[in-house]
């Protein structure tokens, strides 16, 4: 079995994000994105790829929309109204919630404003909207009889959600976007330790690693407080959804602590009503405000007032949050021309600034004059202060969610190429986890897991049920490398269970696999217990006869008598007992060590004997018989007594 | 009711013989009459037996589960029966065969022989096999309960380990989780010393902590951490930083894990580690892998193999070091606010081992000032404060604006932490230390309540900056002189906030000749109660008053004039120098010339990991230093009748300082005199409480209070007479104590003795005017006031017409003030011994005078003191020996001898015990002690606990 993964956006590039992942015969669109960068057909996916005949019901099994942003859901009305596509449709219940509005906010700016052609109507986002499934965070969905699906929280933006897919044994996440450190109004990425075959994830900022976000929380409301304590005017222009009330909380919550009075504002509009999610939606934010939910809703901003359009000439210092954010026209352009002349006011740019906007000319290089148009120019006396927040997570944090779940393979999409072949690298040399970057229309192929189902005998349950551990000491490496010179014990205590060893796996043709019991398998096969028996006639030299001769006991010539046999038993055992320990016992016919019988041959010829071996005048045989648990205790006794020579005493 | 029993009882026994079904009815019937107290013993006891027997009879398990459970109730509901339960329970324990009933058996066994301890012994026969089997049966639950209870059975350590260690491999998590916990508790037990042991336990930890299980990975961290520490005690000294830094290494790759409570733990256990390296720590302050931990990767080859879960990892230890990399800033970043406080507070100590370490954590804790909740904020203030302790605190121009935001903060807690900070802080330039101004006065414009504390540290920092405090008070001159029309404009606080910055200048050890206006001081004695309200710990207004016009006719102040006390160990470069004698320099030093000395010493931070000894003494130190400046707090609460808050308090100050008794490094001296004076603290507010208004209908009796006031004055007299080497200040201290307990003492009428009380206190007085004199140490206001009003007491000493309202404003005018120890006082103790007296007693013939050889050892005591032998057998029958000490031999501070001490009159007896004490004269106290036979002439305060002597007649043979 295999996981196949085909990458329909989002492939070495940032936009677009579309991947769609083939479990176990089972296939799921994770995420619908168009590219905002394009106008031309390359905003969308190639959705061709997924089937020639353009029967997406019958291609794909469900679609799975990570959050609101265009770039994740931005192609899923022309997917579902234009390509005819009908199936369930996933994402959380926010995501559900705002993505509408994303939707028709872009389509009447495409529509409307630049006058392009319309790719869907508002009637295809609302019939779209009606064939979506909202679930829950943690909610394991069965999406049919082998696939489950379930959300798990990412940050991000509000109702960013990770999914996490699995048919039958082969089990995946996909990412979408996420952030791992919390912002003041969403929390941290949450998940599980899983056991995945894959793990499909973003890597926007695969190279950087990005300090604490407390630093430039700090300069900047060091730079508000400092401009309102002078008297000035805060701008600051921001999207509707998120940093605006990200921001917000931070200023309200530095306006309660300080004891400030200066008034902040909220241009109506779009950021009203985002609030209103943001105060309905508390159990997907961060810890701190579901905490204080209950006697303060963090959304319910003491210090915010709603900004009449009289106040912006109005004396005094105060903080206004305007749309657009980059002061690319509409109400903040507005309010900025009023108020960019005087030197007391400011201007703060959080975020990215896209080429040509105001916003962008602003934070590069210090411009005193902006000209807006051939007619209008704007000297700019205020100060501009920049601001990166980015809800994105940094490569420590990618590291650490992959570390942390450790899947079989990493899939990364949404980032650039170069920075990805680098991440690529780090997973592969650091965590040793295979890696891939497709580019975009590839497909990746991965073998996934596949789990036998056995059956297993009464014993065997039994056995499993009473803990059977073993300690062994085994010679750890790193310490070996430490006190390598030291000639001290470098072993490790380790404990064992031996239950599972004590099982046997017997897969038997047409049958279903079974674990049985060791004692059970002869009893089952019908077959009887062999012991494999090693066997040595071992020779010991017993030294020149002269030398024994002054001994109590007679020795013919050529034939060890029996009542010698026991005294040469005796005598190896005495030497053998002086190298080995306590461990040998004497049991008059025979020594024993373990399995490891030792006794006097006194057969002339001996099967077990080698023919290149010292001649019977000078040595003693022993026959040395054992089975194979002592294979190595046996050899190592045998090479003592093949060193020995029983005449010296 | 008890009629039923009857047929209970044939109830219960009948599901042993027939019916199968269990009668429940009987059975609450049983339990109702077991709980009921009224219900008669004949009835228990017939309800014990019927339950016994049928213990025995039935076999049926729902059914033993009730009858055990019906026995523990009569075990605890009727004591007297506790015993006979417990062997009907244990006769069944041993002769079970489901593992199950023997778990529930032996859990009832257990707990009716905590409650009992003599049965304790019977629990001790069992042995470590039967206990062990019950975990190795197939009952999950069982083994579960058995390894979270282990401990409460008579097992050998060392088999418990093996059972503990072997089911951390057990299928099931909980089991794991439980057999860790066990793990640690017996990581505390310390009696496995094996080397290799510890090192499997410890490696065991770590490969679980990639378990699966939220709770276990917990447990493991837990594990890691107390295993880890004792890996480090038990490997060779060249090893240990090695292994330190792996442990460590080792709890940092845990502070990313996805479970908050892991977290936590993580860093709670990172706090812990005493010796890290420098370049792992600085590596856990940043994110990126820093250069000097890639090159050297201490810690093993970057070569780390794929280690799927639950896959068994052979290499334990390849672990690098970059793994710490960012770990506290993750940490104080995190979602959850109990582990970024978690973070602070692992920082806390962790600060201590590098100066280094300590600047760039600095960096971050400034931002965690900016956080959400009010407790991590705190947190970060107070792990500020004890680097400002350490003097590991470097504050830098960018850090200033986070910082002084917290004066402004809406919590009175943040707001006083941090001018505690900004007391300690050293301001390296004129525009910190103007900000650090204008922050304080900006404070007390918002904050008009904090006035006090706030002039309070002015004054200090103004103190330790002096040529700043001249520069900022020419540029607020303006402000400070009279307007034109002549008006001053001191009303406003800010003028007066400035006057006590000015004021402080000439004070400061940097600026010799001031060139403070001299008319600024003029000013500033308009305001002299303000002042010195807020300065009533530097100095008292009297002083004040000399002192400011003392400068407002020179500004020339010589510091050896010594206006005010220094507070010591407040202020990291105040001069206290002439306070340090040479040998205050050896490591068993008192308290605060340890501090000073720590601060004179260059501070070696590259080499400070290793030998903490020194930290902990001073911990030591330091900890009783802030117990004292506690209860100083606690008089308030005193006056205000809090008694059992008090009470509470005192209690907590006991229990942290008999943490350290164990431990040798602190002078046991000082600690004893730190638990005296607690001693004395909680019997003197006892007292306080009886002078307090009434509150409710409280009624005591008479008997206590003086019960009470004679325990005071035992102790204040041994405080004052047990102690050697008290500065003249402590001893006042201790003298004014006395004072007030005389005072106390003749304030009810129904307790004094007018005479002697009156006597002894012209003689402290006089005492006290002695050493004030010759200290030139300015007496209390106490002090001063009693002395004034000796005369007018005096004059009514005819018993009933003392003037109460004297006495009673008397009693006003005291308030605790604080102790400050300034040097290690000597603990004059002694010990007698008498070897194998305890089985044999020492011969005698009565009538005949008998010797006893005592070994006896005294601390501490020089020839001068005069000791005496006490030996009573009841009071009619005491007799005195002088123990001459110019015949014992030994120095001061041990002396170590035998002495036959002669007892004379025998008594007509069999046997006889004889309590044996040693008692010291006290040099100060009257003669007031009539012995018949040349007994001591002064009061005795003895030094030593009473040792019993048995004497036995010799047998007529």
């Amino acid at each position: 079995m295999a996981i196949e993964c085909l990458v329909l956006g989002a492939g070495q590039e940032v936009g677009k994000s579309c991947a769609v992942v083939t479990i176990n015969g089972k296939r799921i669109m994770f995420d619908c994105g168009m590219h905002m960068g394009y106008l031309d057909h390359r905003r969308f996916p190639d959705f061709s790829l997924i089937s020639k005949s353009a029967d997406f019901n019958t291609a794909i099994d469900c679609i799975v929309i990570t959050h609101f942003h265009l770039d994740h859901v931005g192609a899923l009305p022309y997917f579902t109204e234009v390509c005819g596509y009908s199936g369930p449709i996933y994402m959380t219940y926010p995501t559900k919630a705002l993505s509408p509005l994303m939707l028709e906010d872009y389509r009447k700016v495409m529509v409307d404003r630049r006058g392009e052609q319309e790719l869907f109507s508002n009637d295809d986002i609302m019939k779209c909207m009606k064939k979506v499934i909202a679930v829950d965070l943690k909610q394991t969905v069965q999406v049919d009889k082998d696939l489950q699906i379930r959300a798990y929280y990412a940050g991000h933006v509000l109702g960013a959600a990770m999914f996490y897919a699995k048919v039958g044994d082969a089990a995946m996440v996909y990412t979408g976007d996420y952030n791992m450190t919390p912002d003041r109004h969403l929390g941290a990425a949450q998940i599980d330790r899983l056991q995945l075959d894959l793990l499909i994830t973003e890597s926007t900022y695969a190279t950087t690693v990005r300090d604490s976000k407390y630093a430039r929380e700090r300069e900047f409301l060091k730079a508000v407080h400092k401009c309102v304590a002078d008297g000035g005017k805060v701008l600051i222009p921001t999207f509707a959804l998120g940093r605006a009330q990200e921001l917000c909380i931070l200023l309200d919550n530095y306006w309660e602590r300080m004891n400030l009075k200066v008034p902040i504002y909220f241009s109506a509009g779009l950021t009203i009503q985002a609030n209103m999610y943001y105060k309905m939606l508390i159990s997907w934010t961060n810890q701190r405000v579901k905490e204080t939910y209950a006697t303060h809703n963090a959304f319910d901003f003491k210090n915010v007032r709603s900004f009449d359009r009289s106040l912006i000439n109005a004396p005094g210092p105060c903080v206004l949050f305007a749309t657009p954010g980059m002061i690319s026209g509409g109400f903040s352009l507005e309010v900025f021309k009023l108020w960019a002349p005087s030197e007391m006011n400011l201007v703060t740019l959080p975020g990215y600034c896209l080429a040509g906007t105001i916003g962008h000319k602003l934070t590069t290089g210090k411009p005193t004059k902006i000209d807006l148009d051939k007619d209008i120019q704007i000297s700019v006396r205020c100060q501009i202060h920049q601001l990166s927040f980015s809800p994105h997570t940094d490569a420590k944090g990618i590291m650490d969610l992959v570390k942390f779940l450790s899947p079989k393979h990493v899939i990364l999409v949404h980032g650039e190429k170069p920075k990805m072949a680098s991440l690529k690298g780090k997973i592969e040399s650091d965590l040793g986890i295979q890696c891939y970057y497709p580019a975009n229309n590839d497909t990746v192929c991965i073998p996934s897991t596949c789990w036998l189902k056995a059956d297993t005998s009464k014993t065997f349950i039994r056995s499993s049920l009473n803990p059977n551990f073993k300690f062994v000491k085994t010679i750890s490496e790193d310490k070996l490398n430490l006190v390598s010179k030291e000639t001290e014990d470098t072993s490790v205590l380790q404990v064992h269970d031996e239950r599972v060893a004590e099982g046997i796996l017997i897969v038997e043709k047409s049958k279903k696999a079974k674990v049985v019991h060791q004692n059970e398998l002869l009893l089952m096969i019908g077959k009887d217990k062999h012991d494999v028996q090693f066997a040595y006639c071992c020779p010991v030299q017993i030294g020149n006869l002269e030398r024994t001769k002054g001994m109590d006991f007679a020795l013919s010539k050529n034939v060890v008598s029996t009542s010698d046999e026991c005294s040469w038993l005796h005598l190896l055992f005495a030497k053998l007992s002086t190298k080995l320990g306590g461990n040998i016992q004497d049991f008059g016919q025979h020594l024993q060590v373990d399995s490891i019988y030792i006794s006097v041959c006194l057969k002339d010829i001996c099967p077990y004997r080698t023919t290149d071996g010292p001649q019977k005048e000078s040595a003693v045989f022993f026959c040395c018989t054992w089975s194979v648990a002592d294979v190595n205790l046996a050899w190592e006794i045998i090479s003592i007594m093949e060193n020995l020579d029983l005449s010296i005493i | 009711m008890e009629q039923h029993l009857g047929s209970v009882c044939e109830c219960i026994l009948s599901l042993s013989t027939n019916d199968k079904r269990l009668n429940l009815r009987a059975l609450a019937s049983a339990r109702s009459l077991i709980i009921n107290s009224s219900t008669s013993d004949s009835t228990i006891s017939a309800l014990f037996e019927t339950l016994t027997r049928f213990l025995q009879l039935t076999t049926e398990p729902r059914a033993l589960h009730h009858t055990l459970k019906l026995l523990s109730d009569i075990a605890f509901h009727h004591s007297r029966l506790s015993g006979l339960v417990f062997h009907s329970v244990r006769s069944h324990l041993l002769r079970s065969d489901s593992t199950r009933l023997s778990a529930e058996s032996l859990a009832v066994l257990s707990s009716i022989a905590e409650h009992d301890r003599s049965l304790a012994s019977a629990m001790d026969d069992l042995d470590d096999r039967f206990f062990v089997s019950l975990c190795f049966g197939p009952s999950v639950s069982v083994r579960s309960w058995f390894l979270s209870n282990a401990f409460r059975f008579p097992i050998r350590p060392y088999v418990l380990l093996t059972v503990m260690l072997g089911f951390t491999k057990d299928p099931y998590p909980y089991v794991r989780r439980v057999a860790l916990d066990g793990l640690v508790g017996l990581s505390k037990s310390s009696v496995i010393e094996d080397c290799g042991v510890i090192e499997g336990c410890y490696c065991r930890a770590v490969e679980l902590l990639g378990d699966a299980e939220d709770s276990v990975r917990c447990a493991a961290v837990h594990a890691v951490s107390e295993w880890g520490k004792m890996l480090v005690a038990s490997v060779q000294e060249m090893n240990k930083r090695y292994w330190s830094d792996a442990v460590f290494v080792r709890l940092c790759s845990m502070v990313r894990d996805m479970s908050m409570e892991v977290r936590v733990a993580a860093f709670d256990a990172l706090g812990k580690i005493g010796v890290v390296s420098e370049d792992i720590l600085l590596q856990t302050l940043s994110k990126r892998v820093l250069g000097i931990t890639k090159e050297k990767k201490p810690l093993g080859q970057c070569s780390a193999k794929r280690k799927s879960l639950g896959q068994y990892i052979p290499k334990h230890f390849d672990i690098q070091a970059c793994v710490a990399a960012g770990a506290f800033v993750h940490g104080l970043e995190d979602e959850f606010y109990e582990v970024r406080w978690s973070a602070c507070h692992s920082l806390h100590t962790l600060t201590i081992l590098s100066a280094k370490f300590a600047g760039e954590a600095l960096n971050l804790l400034m931002d965690v000032l900016n956080d959400d909740s009010l407790n991590v904020r705190l947190r970060a203030l107070e792990t500020m404060h004890h680097m400002a302790t350490c003097d590991h605190l470097k504050v830098q121009e960018t850090h200033m604006h986070m910082f002084l935001g917290t004066l402004v903060d809406n919590s009175t807690f943040i707001r006083s932490t941090a001018r505690k900070i900004l007391r300690l802080m050293k301001l390296h330039d004129l525009k910190m230390f103007q900000s650090s101004i204008d922050g304080l006065l900006e404070n007390l414009e918002v904050y008009p309540q904090d006035e006090a504390d706030i002039f309070s540290v002015l004054f200090d920092i103004g103190r330790n900056h002096g040529n700043f405090v001249v520069c900022i008070i020419k540029k607020f001159s303006q402000e400070i002189e009279p307007s034109c029309e002549g008006r001053l404009d001191f009303d406003s606080v800010r003028v007066a906030a400035l006057l006590v910055l000015a004021i402080s200048a000439p004070l400061s050890e940097a600026q010799k000749v001031c060139s403070i206006p001299s008319r600024i001081f003029s000013y500033a004695v308009t305001l002299l109660g303000r002042i010195s309200h807020a300065l009533k710990d530097v100095m008292n207004q009297n002083t004040l008053l000399a002192y400011l016009s003392h400068c407002s006719k020179s500004t020339i102040v010589d510091n050896s004039e010594s206006f005010f006390p220094m507070i010591e160990g407040d202020i990291p470069n105040c001069s206290c120098i002439d306070m340090i004698s040479p040998a205050g320099m050896s490591l068993q030093q008192g308290a605060s010339e340890n501090e000073n000395q720590k601060r004179l010493e260059p501070r070696k931070s590259a080499t400070p990991l290793l030998d903490c000894q020194l930290e902990v003494h001073s911990e030591v130190a330091k900890s009783i230093k802030l117990i004292l400046l506690k209860i100083n707090d606690i008089w308030f609460l005193v006056q205000k009748g809090c008694m059992a808050e008090v009470l509470r308090m005192l209690r907590s100050f006991r229990e942290e300082l008999a943490t350290y008794m164990s431990d040798s490094l602190v002078s046991a001296d000082t600690l004893a005199f730190t638990f005296q004076y607690l001693r004395v603290v909680k019997l003197l507010a006892k007292v306080w409480e009886h002078f307090l208004p009434p509150r409710k209908t409280q009624s005591y009796r008479i008997g206590e209070l003086n019960l009470l006031l004679g325990k005071l004055d035992r102790n204040l007299k041994e405080m004052r007479y047990r102690f050697r080497g008290l500065s003249k200040e402590e001893e006042l201290h201790v003298l004014e104590l006395i004072l007030v307990t005389c005072i106390l003492r003749l304030s009810k009428v129904e307790i004094c003795c007018h005479n002697a009380t009156l006597k002894k206190l012209s003689m402290i007085i006089s005492h006290a005017e002695f050493l004030h004199k010759e200290g030139s140490i300015e007496p209390y206001n106490f002090v001063v006031e009693l002395k004034k009003s000796l005369g007018e007491i005096d004059t009514y000493n005819d018993g009933a017409s003392c003037r109460p309202f004297l006495l009673k404003r008397l009693l006003e005018s005291f308030s605790l003030k604080q102790f400050r120890l300034s040097g290690s006082p000597k603990h004059i103790k002694a010990e007698i011994d008498l070897p194998g007296n305890d089985t044999e007693p020492l011969p005698f013939i009565s009538g005949l005078p008998v010797g006893i050889p005592l070994e006896i050892t005294l601390y501490n005591v020089s020839s001068e003191n005069r000791l005496w032998l006490r030996m009573i057998v009841h009071e009619q029958l005491m007799e005195f020996v002088f123990l001459d000490l110019n015949q014992s031999g030994g120095c001061d501070e041990v002396r170590k001898f035998t002495f036959m001490a002669p007892f004379y009159r025998t008594p007509k007896a069999m046997s006889l015990t004889l309590r044996v004490c040693i008692g010291m004269e006290c040099l100060f106290e009257d003669v007031n002690l009539i012995t018949d036979c040349g007994g001591p002439t002064r009061e005795l305060v003895y030094i030593c606990q009473e040792k019993e002597v048995y004497l036995g007649m010799i047998a007529k043979t």
